[in-house]
């Protein structure tokens, strides 16, 4: 088999409302690896858009907030269109190191595997962990970091996450973990460090409605893909 | 006054209102024949109700008034769901242009920036 080249790679960066972090992360990108930055702005608020473009980053503006993952999806559909063969997706809020990426994208030059989550899985209360556990049981998914938002994808992970199958998601983690799965690609994970949150909090793991309408939600997910055939077309 | 009277002007009304919506462009064809086939069943049945009755005998139904209502119900039902099965095929394509939208505003700026100035990105 020929070595596939992983070049060129896009770094995309969902952001709502983190403009005291965002546009640090992206002139550390920018400085350390020389990448194109992605900044998704999820209808913000404040002045995130403006921060991240005087970083040096390409702005996706969206016109009413998309949640988490429609934000990456539309970094992913940017990367897919300008024929970016990798595309590696961060959190704004800065828990996620620059220093991290290079290790994600070994595994994906070699050609070993589709996907690569930097993966930190110790995290978590233990009703997290409780719930995680719930959920690799009901989807057969097997990784120990469900919700990780550093994640490498290569070309055809690319074009299957950009596709509308995956527009209704909601979060980036069991959805697509599951889309991966049935589409028969390689998710590998890496050990990685993380900072804790610069600024703000988790999206998900906000409140106590937050949580347990996440749970319902990817629950719900879960039971209704378990040994469910994916439709094919796009 | 008799209880077929009732039923009939009843049935007529709906079906008036029903009618009167598509004509006047509220509906939108494709729901329109759902609800003229509606307004059809509404009127024959509230002219003569005694079909139910008849039909609920044939059926081994004791009771007619509940044959009507279940089948009122599952029609309910039956649409309740298809206008669930619409609206998420609207809020994915609503998803999709919004995100076509931001796409198309990122590469208007790279555009902009790489005319205005000498500033190259990529």
């Amino acid at each position: 088999m020929h070595k596939k080249s992983n070049e060129p790679i896009v770094i995309l960066i969902p952001a709502k409302n983190e403009v005291n972090t965002v546009g640090q992360i992206v002139s550390t990108i920018k400085t350390r690896l020389a990448l194109q930055v992605i900044v998704i702005d999820d209808a913000s608020t404040d002045k995130t858009a403006s921060m991240a473009r005087a970083a040096g980053a390409i702005v996706l503006p969206l016109p009413f907030s998309l949640g988490a993952w429609g934000a990456i999806q539309t970094g992913l559909r940017y990367a897919f269109k300008h024929g970016f063969n990798t595309a590696i997706t961060m959190d704004a809020d800065g828990q996620h190191r620059a220093d991290s990426i290079p290790a994600l994208l070994a595994p994906l030059a070699s050609g070993q595997c589709d996907v690569v989550i930097g993966a930190y899985p110790e995290r978590g209360s233990f009703l997290r962990q409780f719930a995680w556990s719930f959920f690799r049981f009901v989807s057969g998914v097997t990784l120990s970091d469900l919700t990780s938002g550093l994640r490498a994808y290569n070309r055809t992970a690319i074009k299957l996450l950009a596709s509308s199958n995956a527009t209704l998601l909601d979060y980036q983690d069991m959805g697509v973990l599951i889309l991966l799965q049935k589409a028969k690609l390689h998710v590998s994970e890496i050990p990685i460090l993380m900072y804790s949150r610069i600024d703000g909090h988790s999206r998900i793991f906000s409140s106590w409605w937050a949580v347990s309408q996440y749970m319902l939600h990817t629950g719900i997910l879960c039971i209704a893909r378990f040994k469910h055939n994916k439709r094919k077309k796009t | 006054m008799s209880y077929q009277l009732t039923s009939a002007i009843l049935g007529l009304f709906l079906a008036g209102t029903i009618l009167w919506l598509i004509r006047r462009d509220h509906l939108h064809s494709r729901h329109a024949l759902w609800w003229f086939l509606l307004a059809l069943i509404v009127m024959f049945l509230g002219i003569f109700p005694s079909i139910i009755d008849w039909i609920a005998t044939q059926l081994g139904v004791n009771y007619p008034p509940t044959l009507l209502f279940i089948l009122g119900m599952g029609m309910i039902l039956v649409k309740v769901i298809s206008i669930d099965l619409h609206q998420s095929s609207l809020e994915r394509k609503m998803r999709r242009l919004a995100q076509r939208l931001a796409m198309l505003e990122g590469e208007k700026s790279i555009i902009s920036t790489t005319n205005d100035g000498n500033k190259q990105i990529n």
